[in-house]
């Protein structure tokens, strides 16, 4: 694989005392890249987050941050923003912000000049005396992600990062998690916002049913599942497009479009290449536009879902 | 800073620094001072004047009343005896506004012995006054009898007996007081029960606070569950003593200044205990007593002392598990079910406190005063009381209390580590004693 391994889990169990959460979970995340945790709800993505953040252990299985096994010294080096986050409402943002700072193991000093550095690229400065009581869920949102990140951990766990911000500070977060990216932080981003798995993440993992049945980098993946589904648009007849050739292709969807051209979705069969395709309908009309349709993380996620509930029912049998 | 050190500091400065605490804790010892002082000075004012009109069919009591009055200005007595018949006294006092009262002693009333005089009121006398009148005009019947039969006054003295008794500690030749000690004890014991309870209930919501504003995962996510938790147990324990030292030191503070300003007597009345040591054929008034019990039969570093340690550990028996019930549940109104079986011990452990005053000694006192649940508080009454054997005793409860307090402390991070993160779950019993047994 690229690059080294920051964390890795090898084969993490975890029985509650009525159901399985973890059955032989692994997952390898390379240094300095940001990693996608999938799943459906209740698929045991909460309960390996609880496991690599030290909160509960495992029955079995082993982790290792940046070559060393898992231990509560790793505290200081993982930054954690839950899915279900809250503050003191009464403290005010700034006591706060130093006292989650120096749990993290930060001294006062370095964490009160880079807290105000980072209220400042926020351009939250004025916050600083406010509890927060008085601030709207967005504003609190924002100070909870500067507590996650200010200790500036190896390895930070974003669970549902975008909840409960408008799309401007959607796209601040963003642009931040890749600066962090960028200054060699690894995340692991827990989401079911497929559009910012596709945008931002380099590998991901999907976990259902308390089994990782997909891990790999997005683009493999992506090339796993893909079909050969193609955007043509054309000028000409509809009928002489779709006698040029006969058999090896579907056509998915047509409708008309502007400046009468005709856009349509076609899938091709394994045997049909697009070369013979074009050829065979090149004399019968103009083509304008052709792309190549890629699967989105969220036809996959679906697929693998889907696939992986079809086995079940087979094992048992 | 250690992290536990973080969440102490966090726990502490948070509260001492609400306005709420520094209000309670200036106002309860000026309040309670206030109080005590407010009676004893309402009770010194209470000296109302009587005026009373007496209609004495004797004709031989009246003289008398004058002279057996302690303090004049108190009582003024006009004499309708041999002016007026008594129907015109009756008509006499209804029409005046210068009497209180109308005494009518009927004619036999020397003679006989417990007969019944009349006192007619048009505002009924308080039951200070009639005491004081009753007294008053006895005495002056005494004499009048002593009179109509000729016995002189020393021969009288001679066959009266007026014997009271003082219970006296052979060890120490101190003056027993149980009545007033256990008042003291008593006041400790409601003390240390409103600090146990206030400040378990407080451990209680700042567990539940943190896990319905979720900020809880996050603190795991730094912290082990038992340092959170005994870092919020410490924290409003120091809390709690904080404000139990101001208010020692406001309450010596402000009874020295109003005992010097305000009641110069009950100083002297400390000294005259004082001096009454030496000197046991004195006789000693009501207030002097008070004054003695106070200033010198009430050990009061040994009560404070006793008072910082039982608090400490019933705080910590009770608290512990009141942390585990805040995180055992998901919001204030569950705790209904948990609580009950927590406040009821320490609610009966008030009653008894009460009820062993008359036998300090007995069984129940011994046995709630070694049950860690009830100790704290009966404990210190015994305490307060004093007597015999009690060094080993007490000594015993402690340890009884400490090795409880550990245990609880222990049972409760079992729950407390499971309970912070479950949520939308109604915790049973059962299910509590299933957290206990997992492993981590």
């Amino acid at each position: 694989m690229e690059n080294p391994l920051i964390f890795e889990a090898k084969e993490i169990v975890k029985n509650y005392s009525n159901h399985v959460a973890l059955n032989k979970v692994s997952i390898r995340i390379p240094k300095n890249s940001i990693f996608g945790l999938l799943g459906p709800n209740g698929a045991g993505k909460t309960s390996l987050i609880r496991i690599i953040n030290q909160i509960t252990a495992p029955d079995s299985g082993e982790l290792l941050l940046d070559g060393e096994k898992l231990s509560r010294k790793h505290i200081k080096d993982i930054g954690y923003l839950p899915e279900e986050r809250g503050l003191y409402k009464k403290m005010k943002v700034g006591e706060q912000s130093l006292y989650l700072a120096q749990l993290k193991g930060m001294n006062k000093k370095e964490a009160n000049s880079k807290l105000r550095s980072w209220f400042e690229k926020f351009e939250i400065e004025g916050w600083w005396n406010n509890t927060i009581e008085d601030l709207s869920k967005g504003m609190a949102q924002k100070i909870q992600f500067i507590t996650t990140v200010v200790h500036e951990p190896k390895l930070l766990i974003l669970d549902e990062p975008f909840s409960g911000f408008d799309p401007i500070n959607t796209n601040l977060v963003k642009n931040e998690i890749l600066n962090l990216k960028k200054k060699g932080t690894t995340i692991i981003l827990s989401t079911h916002n497929m559009n910012s798995v596709e945008e931002i993440c380099d590998n991901i993992a999907l976990i259902d049913k308390s089994n990782k049945i997909l891990e790999g980098s997005v683009n493999k993946i992506k090339e796993e599942y893909s079909e050969k589904i193609w955007e043509i648009t054309y000028k000409g007849n509809a009928v002489s497009f779709a006698n040029s050739i006969w058999g090896g292709w579907e056509l998915l969807k047509q409708e008309q479009g502007i400046n009468n051209t005709i856009k349509t979705k076609i899938k091709l069969s394994p045997k049909l290449n697009l070369n013979d395709f074009i050829k065979g309908i090149i004399d019968n009309v103009e083509i304008i536009e052709l792309n190549k349709v890629n699967p989105t993380m969220n036809d996959i996620f679906i697929k693998a879902v889907n696939k992986s509930n079809e086995l079940e029912p087979k094992l048992d049998e | 800073m250690s992290k536990v050190g973080l969440i102490i500091a966090r726990e502490y400065s948070s509260r001492v620094k609400k306005k709420s605490f520094i209000l309670m804790t200036i106002l309860g010892p000026i309040l309670m001072v206030g109080f005590i002082f407010g009676a004893l000075y309402l009770g010194q004012q209470d000296e109302e004047k009587i005026k009373i009109l007496v209609h004495d069919d004797t004709f031989a009591i009246t003289q008398f009343i004058n002279y057996e009055k302690e303090n004049p200005n108190q009582l003024t007595v006009y004499d309708t005896s041999g002016k007026k018949n008594y129907d015109d006294a009756i008509l006499d006092f209804k029409k005046s506004e210068n009497y209180d009262l109308l005494v009518y002693l009927p004619e036999n009333i020397i003679k006989t012995k417990n007969s019944t005089g009349i006192i007619q009121y048009k505002k009924p006398p308080t039951a200070k006054s009639l005491t004081y009148i009753t007294n008053v005009i006895n005495k002056a019947i005494e004499k009048s009898t002593l009179q109509f039969y000729n016995i002189p006054k020393e021969d009288y003295d001679k066959l009266k007996s007026n014997v009271q008794f003082r219970t006296i500690d052979i060890k120490t030749a101190e003056e027993n007081n149980n009545m007033a000690k256990s008042a003291i004890g008593l006041l400790f014991g409601v003390i240390i029960y409103l600090f146990i309870f206030m400040y378990g209930v407080q451990v209680m919501k700042a567990v539940i606070e943190e896990k319905s504003n979720r900020i809880i995962e996050v603190l795991v996510s730094a912290v082990k569950p038992f340092e959170l938790m005994m870092g919020k147990i410490i924290g409003i324990m120091l809390v709690g003593l904080t404000q139990f030292t101001i208010w020692v030191a406001l309450c010596s503070l402000s009874i020295t200044i109003l005992s010097v300003v305000a009641f110069p007597d009950m100083m002297e009345a400390a000294n005259q205990a004082e001096m009454m040591q030496s000197n046991i054929g004195n006789e000693v008034t009501m207030d002097n007593e008070f004054a003695d019990i106070v200033f010198r039969q009430i050990n009061w570093p040994l009560m404070i002392g006793l008072f910082l340690f039982y608090f400490v550990g019933g705080y910590l028996l009770y608290g512990s598990l009141m942390a585990a019930i805040g995180s055992a549940v998901d919001s204030e109104t569950d705790t209904q079910q948990f609580m009950i079986p927590l406040s009821a011990p320490l609610a009966f452990a008030y009653i008894i406190a009460i009820n062993i005053i008359g036998n300090p000694h007995g069984s129940t006192a011994f046995w709630c005063s070694e049950i860690p649940f009830t100790s704290p508080v009966v404990m210190l009454v015994r305490v307060a009381i004093g007597g015999e054997g009690m060094v080993w005793q007490v000594l015993l409860s402690m340890f009884l209390l400490i090795i409880t307090f550990i245990t609880t402390t222990w049972i409760a991070s079992k729950i407390y580590r499971v309970g912070i993160l479950m949520y939308g779950k109604k915790a049973s019993y059962k299910e509590l004693l299933k957290w206990i047994r997992f492993k981590d």
